[in-house]
């Protein structure tokens, strides 16, 4: 086991969470926006408006910043971010979609160079070229929605590749193709909000109402067909995570789907009624606060999308607090979950000096505090403040004995949403001393 | 086996690899070159923009319009082109390069918060004025600052990863262990030296090759870029020389176990690197008729000093008892061949997008080729139809859909 990165107050999860979330937001512009580009400057080609070229050239630009900024620096982030809150998580992904992601690079290479060219060469180059370059990117980038999407899913409907441990069985999973669908339908409707809000910031009226039609019809179809591909994403959800969502096991879950079916209405009310209605309604405030609405819809949505695969990275193979636990024997894998109860976790944590690998009276509390954090500070706060912090969440059960706690310890794969704590009996009774000293110092 | 060397084994992914390891340590290399070329060009041109601002020489104030453009573009391909190497250096390194992250956790994400900053100051530089030949040097002065950052952080992390027997002395003090990520532990000033040196001998280069490409637009005086080849063949040439004197330094504070100036990788490249010095200087009367030799032989010097800085890498983790050949394979056929095939798809089309670039950029209104484009196009659709040929299959054979 690698060492931890212990969070105060937040879990190391969710700085995973809010960065990804954040990215959804460029990485779905970069996918989505250049299909209505290359829309608009085939029409204002084909119908001899070369006024609206003005709104491409700014729509671009914005594309270039915001998503080639922040898009690929937090993209790598979410990388980052899952490297030091999960190293063993992301290292099973890597070493099984390493070329998976390789591919995506490529296209990302390909991204890189046709968003440059297209923008640089406006006016520079045959209108035929640009256009081409136009949909060379679009294609590029909606190529990398395709891979990136099959790894996602992966991690939580891994289906055939638990026994075959093949690359592709894994990749087009039951969740795949609803997943690539809503993605992809979910994007238009990104790509229009932003589409409104360059708009407003246009000096030329009509062309500025037309833009603003155009997006709002865009943001209709996208999200309608996006909100009925999601329904099926829903209705596919394996059998855990259909309890989760909708059996009340975890009642946060729902909230989060409310919350994201909300902002997804406003959204739609937006499109229609500032956009393909009254274009005259979109105001840069406006679609501003639209944008944050949608924002706070795609974290609700993303942490839904987490949450389900409690209490693992990967779901059935690798438990979020990085044991392994089930065999893959296609690729040689045994369960750690067993092997460590006998051996005891202190085995694996070779990074340790000598005199903390063997516990004392003395040392018996650090290494109880080692082993918490090693399996519970994923997701849990240690401090009396912060999420799911466990002094506060301990305490209300009325748990103080570090015999009670040791025993609550060892039940705690009762909670479909927990992982089992991993360890000998001697261990448990380490980790249940620390937690005693949480809850009485809390 | 002692018990350190077992402790990075079951470090190592469970999973196995899913090709033989060359090919991950090639591509790790190739792409690594890539990349540095291109984060020099970044370091060394924000060095030179200032410069030529800051110096009052009108030539050097209209080189540093064209440099506002080139930077945030150069910054983004030096981003893409990272990804690669950090890519494969986890497959094939993990134990290290994970360890080293997790401790430095906070570091490791300031050093993308440093980039995006500067890569925001870039653009915000050749937004307000920059390119006009205006715009406040200070934002690129602190992209710069911001970058120097990234680098000492990620030099960190590297040399953190290949010193595993020092990793209990520095997350454990005091009989506590420190889980808070916030420590950084790793540095040498020589290795630094040696990468920050070479960025100005990279861009020296760059301005030559730049001197070269605009010579066709009647827009450029030959005069500006004349002088802008002679400075770049100077500066090319002294900081090769500082660069090789930071390799000397370096080299001489390497463990003498590892009997590195024996290694034949480390040979290969010191070699070019002497040709390249020896070749810079004969350049510096005539330069124009040196750039394409002076170019080759600068790729080529670091794509060898980058296999043997491989090679350095492989004797600091021998002795932790560590060696990426005995890692357990277990072949993906099929996804490899999806990578290949895709990677030569994808120069394919690359090549056709970076000939647009090149004579749009010489004054070139109708570019041509367009059997090219047309491939290109072609050649990404096919790969859309492929993929959902396969996936159908796939999924309706495993019961995925309907
Ligand atoms: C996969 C993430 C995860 C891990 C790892 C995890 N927990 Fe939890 N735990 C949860 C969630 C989710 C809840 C429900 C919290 C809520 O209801 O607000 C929870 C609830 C609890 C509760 C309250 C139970 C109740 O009945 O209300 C306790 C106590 C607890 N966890 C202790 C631990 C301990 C100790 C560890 C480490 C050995 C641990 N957890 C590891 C996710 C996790």
């Amino acid at each position: 086991m690698y060492p931890i990165w212990e969070v105060p107050y937040f879990s190391s999860a969710l700085i995973i969470g809010l960065i990804a979330s954040f990215h959804i937001l460029p990485s779905h512009l970069a996918v989505g926006a250049f299909w209505f580009n290359v829309y608009i400057e085939r029409k204002a080609y084909r119908e001899k408006q070369l006024e609206l070229l003005d709104f491409i050239k700014r729509y671009t630009l914005l594309i270039l910043i915001f998503c080639f900024v922040f898009g690929s620096l937090s993209g790598v982030g979410i990388w980052y971010s899952a490297t030091v809150a999960s190293p063993r998580g992301i290292s099973a992904l890597i070493h099984n979609y390493v070329w998976g992601w390789a591919t995506e690079w490529v296209f990302f290479l390909i991204e890189v160079a046709t968003i440059y060219v297209y923008y640089y060469t406006f006016g520079k180059v045959d209108e035929k070229t640009h256009l081409r370059i136009g949909y060379l990117y679009a294609l590029a980038a909606w190529i990398s929605m395709i891979i990136i999407t099959g790894i996602l899913a992966f991690m939580l409907t891994p289906g055939k590749w638990l026994e075959t441990g093949r690359f592709f069985d894994g990749f087009f999973n039951s969740t795949y193709w609803p997943q690539l669908f809503a993605r992809t339908f979910l994007m238009f409707g990104i790509a229009a909000v932003y589409a409104l809000v360059v708009a407003t910031t246009l000096q030329n009226k009509a062309v500025q109402y037309k833009i603003t039609r155009l997006a709002g019809l865009w943001g209709i179809l996208g999200f309608l067909i996006g909100g009925l591909m999601t329904y099926w994403y829903l209705k596919k959800l394996p059998e855990p995570a259909q309890d989760f969502l909708f059996g009340g096991t975890l009642p946060y879950l729902k909230t989060l789907l409310y919350v994201s079916g909300i902002s997804w209405v406003l959204a739609l009310l937006y499109f229609l009624l500032c956009g393909a209605l009254f274009p005259r309604a979109n105001t840069l405030a406006g679609s501003l606060l639209l944008m944050l609405i949608l924002f706070f819809g795609i974290f609700a949505g993303e942490g839904l999308r987490e949450g389900l695969r409690r209490p693992y990275i990967v779901n059935f193979f690798m438990y979020s607090h990085q044991v392994v636990a089930a065999d893959l024997p296609a690729k040689g894998i045994q369960a750690e979950t067993e092997l460590l109860s006998e051996a005891g976790y202190l085995s694996r944590l070779g990074y340790l000096p000598p005199e903390l690998r063997k516990i004392t009276p003395e040392n018996q509390v650090e290494i109880g505090r080692i082993l918490v954090i090693h399996q519970c500070a994923n997701c849990h706060a240690l401090s009396a403040k912060g999420l799911r912090s466990l002094p506060k969440l301990l305490s209300g059960m009325g748990m103080t004995d570090p015999e009670d706690l040791a025993g609550f310890l060892e039940g705690l794969d009762g909670y479909p949403y927990m992982p089992p704590f991993v360890g000998t009996e001697e261990e448990r009774l380490a980790a249940g001393a620390y937690l005693s000293t949480l809850v009485e110092n809390k | 086996m002692d018990s350190f060397a077992n402790y990075i084994n079951t470090l190592r992914d469970v999973s196995g690899l899913p090709f033989y390891p060359w090919l991950f340590d090639i591509l790790l290399v190739f792409t690594f070159t890539c990349h540095i070329l291109l984060v020099n060009l970044v370091l060394g041109g924000s060095i030179v923009l200032l410069w030529g601002k800051l110096s009052g020489n009108p030539y050097g104030g209209r080189l540093s319009r064209s440099l506002s453009r080139v930077l945030p573009i150069s910054l983004s391909w030096a981003i893409v082109l990272g990804v690669a190497p950090l890519l494969f250096i986890q497959v094939i390194y993990d134990p290290f390069w994970y360890f080293s992250s997790v401790i430095s956790a906070w570091w490791t994400l300031a050093f993308l918060a440093l980039i995006a900053l500067a890569f925001s100051l870039f653009y915000v530089y050749y937004l307000r004025g920059g390119y006009e030949g205006q715009g406040n040097p200070l934002w690129v002065f602190l992209a710069l600052a911001a970058l120097s950052t990234v680098a000492v952080i990620i030099h960190a992390l590297s040399l953190q990863a290949v010193h595993p027997e020092r990793w209990s002395e520095w997350v454990v003090k005091g009989g506590r262990v420190n889980f808070s990520g916030s420590g950084l532990y790793a540095f040498e000033l020589p290795r630094i030296l040696h990468f920050i040196l070479a960025s100005v001998a990279i861009i020296g280069i760059f301005l030559m090759l730049y001197a070269r490409y605009f010579r066709a637009r009647p827009d450029y005086p030959s005069e500006y870029l004349a002088w802008v080849e002679r400075t770049g063949a100077r500066t090319a040439f002294v900081f090769s020389l500082l660069q090789a004197g930071a390799g000397i330094w370096w080299f001489l504070t390497l463990p003498r176990t590892f009997h590195f100036y024996i290694h034949p990788l480390f040979l290969i490249g010191a070699g070019f690197g002497i040709t390249l010095i020896v070749v810079l200087a004969l350049a510096q009367a005539r330069p124009s008729a040196y750039t394409w030799p002076v170019t080759i032989l600068a790729f080529l010097t670091v794509f060898f000093m980058s296999y043997a800085r491989e090679a350095l890498r492989m004797k600091y983790l021998h002795r932790a008892g560590y060696s990426f050949a005995d890692y357990p394979v277990h072949p993906s056929w099929s996804s490899t061949a999806l990578f290949l095939l895709t990677f030569v798809m994808g120069l394919v089309i690359l090549f056709y997008v970076g000939l647009v670039a090149f004579r749009a950029g010489r004054g070139h209104k109708e570019v041509g080729s367009h059997g090219l484009g047309k491939l290109a196009v072609t050649l990404s659709c096919l790969w859309i139809g492929i993929m959902v040929v396969i996936g159908l299959v796939i999924s309706f054979k495993n019961g995925a859909l309907p």
